[in-house]
């Protein structure tokens, strides 16, 4: 396939698409509020069917079809990121170190095309620990994800030798916030959470995912006043649907941080609303999200602020 | 099943039912963006289909048939593919 001319652009925010890493409680969790709203509507709906076609949309182990998306969109790398559901969910296919597994086989397969963030569930222990260091020394992982609904908070003190390590090999920690699959806790999804640990550990950059839509004005303020506090635009698209021009990106890019926002997509997520493309339209169209940035704030968002936390094609050093 | 004459209109008046308020006063031509002209989202795709296979009484899933939303750009992607199902339907059906 031929690649899109468009600019440089690197999507900081995604997953494989696979029932490998996502269990099936999750995505049934996600389901059960289409259901809530189509029944609402006097659609005759099933949550079965709701389930296959999300499932449908999840046979993509080896990340070729994201590839082929990427280069449709002229996307030029993409973050892959594990969300460690393995303590929290009982249903998970692999364990957390097959997953791993799996995505190292990924970045082998697609050389150049991604970079990984190994997440693991502190209450997993040394072992876990061990193999997210691991991660990092031998699978040319670059960075921590920290999943908190699983149950924990973000400035968890066992969470505090994952991000000694971080500081050691110069990566970042990008973390969920915000609401998820109704089967995790949402009460601890606040971006405010990171706080503590983002002041204990200032040489180590934390992202705050989901930042443009979910608790958009904390996740500001922490990105203007903390020096290593960053958010990304991922779930944008679910704002499409009455807002197709992205104002909510708009918004926030329009708050003298563009030097800390960074574009994601969270794919698989949308795939049901459309391809890796037709979301950046919103953002790179005549009237997109970034039609108000200059060429140097377009691609600091774009790719330059990713890159700044982990140098594109240097291996994390320890 | 042959495509009857009426074939359109009920499909654009199941867009027309699926359509948020806000963009109840776009005017519906085949080339209309289904996301950005009128605000139909993967909740209201997924309506859209639904309220399909209740009006023909199919279940597209179990005809075979992959239907990718994703692709369904403008009313008129989404007048072929209604077609396209239709036109495998069994005439017994």
């Amino acid at each position: 396939m031929q690649e899109n001319n468009s600019p440089q652009i690197v999507d900081c925010h995604c997953h494989i698409a696979s029932e490998e890493h996502t269990p099936r409680s999750f995505i049934e969790g996600s389901v059960g509020n289409m259901v809530v709203a189509l029944s609402a509507q006097g659609v005759p709906v099933s949550a079965k069917k709701l389930i296959n076609m999300f499932v449908n949309k999840m046979q993509d182990p080896l990340c070729d079809g994201l590839v082929a998306e990427m280069k449709a969109a002229g996307i030029r790398k993409s973050v892959l990121l594990i969300a460690d559901f393995s303590y929290a969910l009982k249903d998970c296919k692999l364990t957390i170190e097959e997953s791993f597994a799996r995505h190292r086989e990924v970045l082998l397969r697609h050389p150049d095309r991604f970079e990984v963030f190994g997440g693991v569930d502190p209450r997993w222990g040394k072992d876990g620990l061990a193999l997210f260091e691991r991660s990092l020394a031998e699978f040319r992982f670059r960075g921590f994800k920290v999943y908190p609904p699983c149950g924990f908070s973000p400035s968890d003190p066992s969470l505090f030798p994952f991000y000694e390590l971080c500081a050691h090999y110069h990566v970042p920690v990008l973390l969920h916030t915000g609401p998820t699959s109704p089967v995790l806790d949402f009460s601890i999804s606040s971006p405010f959470l990171i706080d503590e640990a983002a002041r204990l550990f200032p040489t180590v950059n934390f992202i705050l995912a989901h930042g443009a839509v979910s608790f958009v004005e904390e996740c500001v303020m922490l990105c203007r006043f903390r020096p290593n506090v960053y958010l990304d635009i991922s779930g944008y698209e679910a704002t499409l649907g009455y807002d197709p021009s992205a104002s909510a990106v708009k918004h926030v890019l329009s708050l003298g941080i563009t030097h800390k926002v960074l574009f994601g997509t969270d794919f698989p997520v949308f795939r049901l609303q459309g391809e890796q493309k037709d979301f950046l339209e919103p953002l790179l169209g005549e009237n997109g999200a970034l039609s108000e940035l200059n060429g140097q704030e377009k691609s600091l968002v774009l790719y330059k602020n990713i890159e700044r936390l982990i140098p594109v094609g240097v291996a994390a050093a320890a | 099943m042959e495509i009857d004459a009426k074939f359109d209109e009920k499909v654009l008046a199941l867009i027309a039912e699926a359509v948020p308020g806000k963009f109840k006063k776009t005017h519906i031509t085949p080339e209309t963006n289904l996301q950005k002209e009128l605000g139909l989202d993967s909740l209201g795709m997924l309506s859209l289909v639904f309220r399909f296979e209740e009006l023909y009484g199919i279940d597209i899933a179990q005809m075979g048939v992959d239907v990718n939303i994703a692709k369904l750009k403008t009313v008129a992607d989404l007048l072929n593919v209604g077609r396209e199902i239709v036109s495998r339907i069994p005439a017994a059906q």
